[in-house]
Parts: structure tokens; C-alpha cells; sequence
């Protein structure tokens, strides 16, 4: 199970926020958790270069993408290397619906357009989409090219 | 297409801290959302509202019942609109709100026109929001078109279908069961996200049916899976087939073993590692089955991506724990993850290499250690201490440099974990390796001096205490101690109290020195201290009520005997009164399960209005119990109680399990009787006790359970008289004897007649172990050279084959019922060799403590070396004739 998928600006404020299985009591904890790991580990990494952790058996991996960091927290079959899969699609749709790696008021921009690409990678905690030309076609309601 | 907040310029610095959200605000949103019931819609508009309230969510921000149904009706009024773009954000926003089932009715005919739409998108993005908020009735009717769809030519819904499977299995898994011939059919779809689809929901659903699942990895594993991600989902499957399988004794051959190894050269590198690590993960796997596997994980090693390394170094870590060997040809590789920039690449790192590494390369390690501890958190460096901890005991010839190890870092900054590791640590070293100790002591106390942690500076004082006397020149380590005294709070002032009282009850000679320094502190400010001081320079011969020595000594080194939490129960509840409290009231017995009754997984739990187990300890609520019966009124004070042994299978129609009642010339069993039925009422419930095979048994009287109804636990008991103080073992076979009546379920109410039943339930056995007492003592030397080397019987036994140490250890623990000591219950992975130290009181009061070496031998073959002391030798030679006849 993909747990949650979370996205913050530079300052550690929440963007994008989407738990599943979580419950309702623990979201703030990982939040906080998440928040703390980005500002020990962040500064000064390059853009899309992955960082990985574990805490017991969840697996964590994230990165930074122009002025947002993402995370992504999975468990079983969703360990580093399927959320490195997971993680790499997201960056890229990102980068082509802002067209560059996004400054935060650009992400802002295009929020609308980002919770729906979210929508079509990771479906209550599955791994639904992964590529993103097929992604940026489904967004708009367009059927994919190849099949 | 419409595009919500877009400025011109998008690359303007001085727009970058402006957010299009600055100052949202959740009632003019709500307040705004009004556009979605104009008469001509405005898609732009709409599309602007409906981010803003995405965002809303998306901040954690939520909407109240009736502001969600607001939302929700003025949302399904878009599905007039015909833009796309604002289609599509419908579909996610009814998924956002998910609306409440009564709710839902309104939109599930747009839904489900959408559904058979002939674009597919409709048709798939209909079937994900559908999925999402209908219950099981809904689904029956929308069923057939999901159906369709999970074989649909288009990938896209073929996969929407397949996804709202995998969620709807948790809910309705009944309708999901019956589509699997339609999943089977995606299965071999040249879609590759399909296949990996499909074959997630077709292990779910089969994934209780061993055979069905054995099937499925014997087709897939032979024809080709197209996507990665669905070649790592056939992998698990395939070790989790294997797992089950096991070897084929015959040729030695492991089933789909080819299969794992092949994926080794797959091109994607996310198969190729659930392959490796598969394959590791594999039960008693030759070096040449191994080999394979490790060598790609290296390669992964020097990997440029960070997930692959650390996928790598973690495998590679669990390997090392049981086969450390396997992985010393990756030393030089995993030598340079040290200074990886990942932490937790580098964590790993270490803690492997101090798994593999040789006495030879400790030295050169811990040099690399050093420099790369000061930059990595508190919870890193505990593992890595943890490790040097089981790497010293395992070359204790490197005892120095560990420990000066151990030693440096503590004088570091960090935090009460880390610290409290590093503590517990030297300790473990001081007590097990004795080279060790005059230095080890030492550094702690060097480390108290300048402690910010008054527990921590407890617990040295108390271990200093022990263990500082018996170095040979104590008087150096007083310093140290009586610092305390002078710099420190009450509660570590008064820990130096009794550890200076304890330097004095040894060593004589330092006697009048530690009467001067206790004196001192009979004017400390604290009440605690100064009490300390006057009762041990009494004890210690300086005042009026001089005690013998030995009487000083038992009372300052002698274990409490009793365990904390017993006493803490005690004493809450003494009640004042002219009746002083008495300490051999309290029960020794470890605390053991609760008497709540295990229930049986599935069964329905019990509702509000049934009784609580009363939280305290099991031997208190049993006494209270036998207490009551009148009959067993004069068999005198209980010994121990066993834990209940279930003489039923779960999920059987009646559940009994015994609870063994020990008294000095009798025993009485307990059975516990539950009813699963809910049409029956049992009366007049009782065991018949067959004890042919119990010869030093007799039975003296049995207690029948008038009325036994639905799920409501109660007792029965069955009554032995057996020799006064003999450990007499026997076994015996039971029959559940009962009327039983049939309830109408509506009334509750029982019919007047009723049928005689019997039910055969399991034999039980009374056993050496139900004649000894589990009790701890807190320090197992002191405790063991009290006793005196007269009453020690020592003899040496063969195990014969065992499947491995911990086993053995745990077997003969079990055989003895004794408590172990200094947790030496726990063998250490990868130990030829064990000590396990065990304590307990024997029937009669007799104290008795156990020391049990174990060795095991290429072959796995278990010698066990068994010395007993106790009060009465006649009690260490029973303790060998229960290890000889087990």
C-alpha cells in the first residue's frame, strides 16, 4: 500500500496531502515526521536526486523537484524500489504540466491540473498510471495513444 | 482548455512568494461554489472553485455534513456541462467529498450513464468514482457492466475495472470472487499495466486457495509477463509458493528456484532485485544458490542511484545476520557506502561490516566509525552501538578498543537513548567479558561526573556498587561516588548513599572511612538521604542496632524477591489500619496472562454489558476464585497456577481450556467453558476425569456449572489429592459432561427439556514444570555464590539433533518452567555456544537457581551442561531427574 503521498514548498508547508490507510490520529505525526526528515536531509540536493529511509517496515522516499519536496510513504509491496517507480512518474508528470521544474507560485498555478494527475498515478494507495504521456492525455479526458 | 489562476508571465521573481491561494478562506469558497448552479455555466469559473476547494481539502481543512452535501448536490449539477476539463475535475471532486450513501443515489444515474458511454473515458473514470462511493446492493446492479469493462479493449478502463477490484475486495469480496474468470482473461492482456493490474486482483482473490495460487505461478512463470511491475508482483508470489512447498527431498531440487535465478538477468533493474532479495530470503539455501543473488546486490553496491544502493545494503545486512560469510566478499564494496551522503545508506553500511568483519579488520573499522559518527542523528548511532555491543562479545580480545570506543562517544553530546545504549552496553561487556571490568567501570564512572541524566547516573551507582568492591582496589572508585553526594540532586545523592553503604559492608578495611562519609550525609536536606545514611550506618555496625555481618550483607546485596509490580498492587491495596503491612502477603509469582480468557479469533466479541476481567494479576483473581469454592477451603494456600492450556481446537462449538491449580497435597483443575452456540443453554456442566495414567492421583471431588448459556464464560473444577510435597506427574483425559437445552433464538428463552450430551475434548498432563515457581532475582551472581557450591549438582546431557539453538534453549527452559534471568533467554544469532540462567522456587518454598551451558556442533547435535543450586540438595537432584526424564 502506497501510504501517502505528500508534497511541501521549501519552508515545510504543505501542499498536497493524500493518506491512505492511515489513520486519522497518526496523519499529523507523519506529517510533522515527513516535514523534519525534508529539512535535515533536503538542503542542498539536486533536483530529483532520490533519498530513502526506512522507519520499521515502511519504506520512504523522497526527493526535491524545483521549490517543492515530495514524499512518498509505502509499506509490502510498495518498498523503496516501487516507490522510486512511483515517485520518478510523479516528478515527471510535474515537470509537463508546469514545463520545468516548478517554482512554488507555478505549482500553485496549476493545482487544479496536478491533483489531477495525482488522481490518475496513485488511486487510494495504488499504483494506477505510470506513464506520463498517457497521464497528460487522461487528464484531459483523452483516450491513450498506444495500447 | 479553461486553466485556473495561469498569469502571463509564470518566471516572474516577484510573483514567486504570491500564492493564488493568499488568504483563501473556507466560507467565500463555499460561498463561491454558488456558480455551479447558475443556469449557463462558466466553465473557467467553475474549474477556478472547484481547485480552491481541492486545496481546501488538500490543507487538511474539512467540511462539515451539511456543507459537504451542499458541495456535493451543487457539484452533480455540472455533469450538464459539456467541457471536458471540468468533466474531469467532477469525477474528482465527487471522489474527494465521497458523499454519504444516502446521497449518493443522486448521482449514480449520471454515473451510470457515463458508464456506458461511448467515449472510454467516461466509461473509465465513471467506473473509478462508482467504485468509490457505492455500497454492496449498488454494486449488484452496476456488476455485469464492470465485468465487461475488466476485459475491455481499452487499457485504461480495462484497468479502472481492475483497480476498483482491488478496493472492493476489502468491502463486497463476495461479487468481486465472482469475477475472477474475466481477471483471468486481463491476466493475458498485452497491456502491460493491465497484466500488472490483474494479476494483483487475482492473487487477492485466490489468495487463500494454495493450489490456486501454485497454478497461477507455474502458467505465469512460463509465459511471459510484460510489465516489470507485474514481474516483481509473480516473484513474491513465486517465494511465497516456494516458502510453502519446500525442498524436494528426493533430488534436492527447489522448485521455480530456475525461475528466481533467471530473473537475475532481467533488464529491469527493480525485477532483478526482488529476484536477489527474493532468493536470499529463501530457507536453507546451499552457497551456490546464494551466490547469484549476492553478487548482483553488489553490483548494486556502487549503483549511482541512492534506492538501489540502499535496496542493496539492506538486503545485504539481513543476509549478514544469519550468514555473515556470505557476504565478506562485498566488504570492500560496502566499506565505501561509509561515507555515502545517504545516512541510512551509510547506518546500514557499518552495521553490516561490523556482522562480516574479522578480528583482524575490527581496528581499521572502528577508525572509519569514528570519524562518520559525529555527523549522523541519535537514533542512527544507537544502531551502530548496538552493533559494536554484539561484535565485542563476539572477539572479546578486542574488549580495549571497543570499549574505548564506547567511552569517547559517550563523553559526546547526544541524547537520553543514545546515552542509555551506550550505558547499557558497557555494562553487558563489564559483566561478560571480566577483562574488561576495572576499565569498563572506570569510564562509567568518568561519565557520571559530568551526567545529565539522573537516571542513568542511578543505575551506574547501583551497578557500581555491585560490581566496584570486587575490583582489586575499590577505594579508587570512591571518589567518584561520593562527588555525587556533594554535587548531584537527591535522588542520585541518595543512590550514593547506598552504594558507598555497600563498598562499606565489603571491605573492611575502607569501614571507618565510609562511617565518616555517611555521617556527613546525616545532614543532607533531603529526607530520603539522610534516612538512607541513619539505616545503613545502623546496619553497618556504626549505631545501636549493629546486625551481624551477614544479616548487613543479605540486606544490601539480597534481592527483593518480589516482583515491583506485585508489590506496587500490594500496597494500593492495603487499607490503613492497626494491621501493619506484610510483605510475605505479596504474591512472588510473575506476573503471567490475564485471566481473560483467550478467545477464539473470529468469534464474536462480547458486548458492553459482559463482565471485565479485573485488572490484576492472574494469581490474585485465581486465589480469590478457589477461594470461594468452600470446598477447597482447607487445602491451604496456593502454590502457582499454570497458564491455560486449551483443550479444544478454535472455532469449535464448545471452547474449554484448564488452568492447573497447585497446592501442597492437592491439585484442582479449572476448566474454563465457553458456549459458541447461541440455540443452546447447557446446565448441570461437568468434566469427567479419567487419571489411569496419573497413578499418585486420587480424585476428591468435582464442582459442577449449573447453566452454561451463549457466550458467557464459566468454571467447573475437578479436585486431586497427591502425595504432601511429591512433584507427582501424570496425565489425564477429559469429557465434558452436560443437559443440553435448545433456545429459540427470538425469546432467548430455553425449552424445559433437555437431551444428556458428551463431548470429548484433549488430554492434559501435569508436568514437572507446574511445581516450580517462575521467580527472578535481580542479580543472578550474587544470588548463585549465596547459595554455596554444597548443594550444586552438575552433570552433562545430550539433546540429540535440534533445528537450532534458540530451540534447545527455549525447550528446556520450557521443560522447567523457571524464570529466566538477565534476559539469557535470548541466544544471540549465529552463537555455538549459550548461557542461560534460570530461577525459581520449587514446592515447599525451596529456592533454586539453574545454570545451563549449551553448545551445538556442526551437525546440530545439542550438549547441555546442567548445574543446579538450591537451599535443599534433594530439590537440585529433582531439578536433574526433570531434565534427565524429559
Amino acid at each position: 500500500m502506497l501510504l501517502a503521498v505528500l508534497i511541501a514548498n521549501s519552508e515545510g508547508n504543505i501542499l498536497v496531502e493524500r493518506f491512505n490507510g492511515v489513520p486519522a490520529e497518526e496523519r499529523l505525526h507523519w506529517r510533522s515526521f515527513l516535514v523534519k526528515l525534508g529539512a535535515d536531509n533536503l538542503k542542498g540536493v539536486k533536483n530529483e536526486e532520490l533519498l530513502v529511509a526506512n522507519h520499521k517496515s515502511v519504506y520512504i522516499v523522497y526527493t526535491v523537484l524545483g521549490d517543492v519536496s515530495i514524499f512518498l510513504v509505502g509499506k509490502d509491496e510498495y518498498d523503496e524500489l516501487a516507490l522510486s517507480e512511483a515517485i520518478f512518474v510523479i516528478t515527471s508528470a510535474l515537470k509537463d504540466v508546469c514545463g520545468k521544474p516548478p517554482t512554488e507560485r507555478l505549482f500553485l498555478d496549476k493545482y487544479g491540473k496536478i491533483c489531477l494527475c495525482l488522481d490518475e498515478i496513485v488511486w487510494k494507495g495504488l499504483l494506477e498510471n505510470t506513464d506520463k504521456d498517457r497521464i497528460k492525455r487522461l487528464i484531459r479526458l483523452k483516450p491513450p495513444i498506444d495500447f | 482548455m479553461a486553466q485556473p489562476f495561469v498569469k502571463k508571465d509564470d518566471d516572474r521573481d516577484d510573483e514567486a512568494d504570491y500564492s493564488p491561494f493568499l488568504g483563501i478562506e473556507k466560507g467565500a469558497v463555499l460561498q463561491e461554489a454558488r456558480v455551479f448552479n447558475d443556469p449557463q455555466l462558466d466553465a473557467r469559473k467553475c474549474l477556478q472553485v472547484i481547485t480552491k476547494l481541492l486545496y481546501l481539502l488538500n490543507q487538511g481543512e474539512t467540511f462539515t455534513k451539511i456543507e459537504a452535501t451542499e458541495v456535493f448536490f451543487a457539484v452533480t449539477k455540472l455533469f450538464q456541462s459539456k467541457d471536458i476539463g471540468l468533466r474531469r475535475m467532477v469525477y474528482l471532486m465527487i471522489k474527494e467529498i465521497s458523499p454519504s450513501s444516502d446521497e449518493v443515489i443522486i448521482v449514480t444515474s449520471s454515473l451510470m450513464k457515463d458508464m456506458n458511454s461511448r467515449t472510454d473515458m467516461y466509461r473509465a473514470n465513471a467506473i473509478r468514482v462508482l467504485c468509490r462511493i457505492i455500497d454492496g446492493t449498488l454494486l449488484t446492479q452496476i456488476e455485469r457492466y464492470i465485468k465487461q469493462a475488466i476485459v475491455d479493449k481499452n487499457p485504461v478502463v480495462a484497468s479502472a475495472a481492475l483497480v476498483s477490484g482491488i478496493h472492493l475486495l476489502q468491502t463486497t469480496p463476495e461479487i468481486v470472487k465472482r469475477w475472477s474468470n474475466e481477471v483471468q482473461e486481463a491476466v493475458q492482456s498485452r497491456a502491460a499495466l493491465v497484466q500488472f493490474h490483474a494479476l494483483a486482483l487475482l492473487h487477492q482473490i485466490r489468495q487463500n486457495d494454495r493450489l490456486a495460487v501454485s497454478k497461477l505461478v507455474t502458467s505465469l512463470t512460463k509465459g511471459t509477463v510484460r510489465s516489470p511491475l507485474a514481474q516483481c508482483l509473480l516473484i513474491r508470489y513465486t517465494s511465497q509458493v516456494i516458502r510453502e512447498s519446500g525442498v524436494n527431498t528426493q533430488t534436492g531440487d527447489r522448485p521455480f528456484y530456475d525461475y528466481l535465478e533467471g530473473c537475475l538477468r532481467h533488464k529491469a533493474e527493480m525485477v532483478i532485485f526482488e529476484a536477489a532479495r527474493a532468493i536470499t530470503e529463501l530457507n536453507d539455501l546451499t552457497s551456490r544458490e546464494l551466490t547469484p543473488a549476492i553478487t548482483v546486490l553488489q553490483l548494486f553496491l556502487s549503483s549511482s542511484k541512492p534506492v538501489l544502493r540502499f535496496a542493496a545494503i539492506r538486503t545485504l545486512n539481513k543476509v549478514a545476520m544469519t550468514r555473515p560469510l556470505a557476504v565478506t566478499n562485498c566488504n570492500i564494496d560496502i566499506e565505501s557506502l561509509i561515507s555515502d551522503q545517504n545516512r541510512s545508506i551509510a547506518t546500514l553500511a557499518i552495521t553490516t561490516l561490523l556482522k562480516t568483519g574479522n578480528e583482524s579488520s575490527v581496528d581499521r573499522l572502528m577508525k572509519q566509525i569514528t570519524s562518520f559518527m559525529s555527523d549522523i542523528a541519535d537514533e542512527f548511532k544507537i544502531v551502530v552501538v548496538e552493533a559494536i555491543r554484539s561484535l565485542c562479545l563476539k572477539f572479546p580480545q578486542k574488549y580495549r578498543s571497543l570499549m574505548n570506543f564506547l567511552s569517547s562517544i559517550l563523553r559526546e553530546e547526544g541524547g537520553f537513548e543514545y546515552k542509555k545504549a551506550i550505558v547499557d552496553s558497557i555494562v553487558i561487556l563489564i559483566r561478560d567479558i571480566p577483562d574488561a571490568k576495572e576499565n569498563g567501570l572506570l569510564h562509567l564512572c568518568e561519565f557520571i561526573e559530568d551526567c545529565e541524566f539522573t537516571y542513568l547516573s542511578t543505575q551506574i551507582l547501583h551497578f557500581l556498587g555491585n560490581e566496584g568492591p570486587k575490583t582489586s582496589d575499590p577505594s579508587k572508585y570512591i571518589r567518584y561516588i561520593y562527588n555525587r553526594v556533594i554535587l548531584e540532586n537527591a535522588t542520585v545523592r541518595a543512590s550514593a548513599v547506598s552504594t558507598l553503604a555497600k563498598f562499606g559492608a565489603m571491605i573492611d578495611s575502607l569501614k571507618p572511612r565510609i562511617f565518616v562519609l555517611l555521617r556527613r550525609c546525616l545532614f543532607d536536606n533531603d529526607d530520603e538521604v539522610r534516612d538512607r545514611a541513619t539505616l545503613y550506618l545502623n546496619t553497618l555496625g556504626d549505631g545501636s542496632v549493629a546486625e551481624t555481618d551477614k544479616d548487613a550483607k543479605e540486606f544490601l546485596f539480597g534481592s527483593l524477591d518480589i516482583p515491583l509490580t506485585n508489590i506496587e498492587t500490594s500496597l494500593k491495596n492495603y487499607e490503613p489500619s492497626e494491621e501493619p503491612f506484610d510483605i510475605n502477603s505479596v504474591a512472588k509469582e510473575v506476573k503471567s496472562q490475564p485471566l481473560a480468557e483467550k478467545k477464539a479469533p473470529g468469534k464474536k466479541p462480547t458486548g458492553l454489558g459482559a463482565p471485565r476481567a479485573v485488572p490484576t494479576t492472574a494469581a490474585d483473581a485465581y486465589e480469590r476464585l478457589l477461594s470461594s469454592v468452600p470446598e477447597f477451603a482447607s487445602f491451604g494456600k496456593l502454590f502457582k497456577s499454570s497458564a491455560p492450556v486449551e483443550l479444544t481446537e478454535a472455532e469449535t462449538e464448545y471452547a474449554v481450556n484448564v488452568v492447573k491449580h497447585i497446592f501442597d497435597n492437592h491439585v484442582v483443575f479449572q476448566y474454563n467453558c465457553t458456549n459458541t452456540i447461541p440455540e443452546q443453554l447447557l446446565e448441570n456442566v461437568t468434566v469427567i476425569v479419567d487419571a489411569s495414567e496419573a497413578e499418585e492421583f486420587s480424585e476428591v471431588g468435582t464442582k459442577p456449572l449449573r447453566s452454561l448459556p451463549y457466550d458467557t464464560p464459566a468454571q467447573t473444577f475437578v479436585a486431586f489429592e497427591k502425595p504432601e510435597g511429591v512433584p507427582a506427574v501424570g496425565k489425564f483425559s477429559n469429557v465434558l459432561r452436560f443437559m443440553v437445552k435448545e433456545v429459540d433464538p427470538s425469546t432467548g428463552e430455553a425449552e424445559d427439556d433437555g437431551v444428556e450430551d458428551e463431548y470429548q475434548l484433549e488430554d492434559f498432563e501435569v508436568v514437572a514444570a507446574d511445581y516450580i515457581l517462575k521467580v527472578g532475582v535481580s542479580n543472578f551472581k550474587n544470588a548463585w555464590e549465596s547459595m554455596g557450591p554444597d548443594s550444586e549438582r552438575v552433570d552433562e546431557y545430550g539433546l540429540g539433533f535440534r533445528e537450532s539453538l534458540p530451540e534447545a534453549v527455549n525447550a528446556v527452559i520450557n521443560l522447567l518452567g523457571m524464570q529466566p534471568c538477565e534476559g539469557t533467554e535470548v541466544v544471540p544469532s549465529n552463537s555455538r555456544s549459550h548461557t542461560c540462567l534460570l530461577s525459581g522456587v520449587y514446592i515447599g518454598n525451596v529456592k533454586v537457581l539453574v545454570r545451563l551451558s549449551f553448545g551445538i556442533d556442526g551437525s546440530k547435535e545439542v550438549a547441555m551442561k546442567l548445574a543446579v543450586r538450591s537451599e535443599d540438595e534433594s530439590v537440585s537432584d529433582a531439578i536433574h531427574e526433570i531434565v534427565a526424564s524429559g
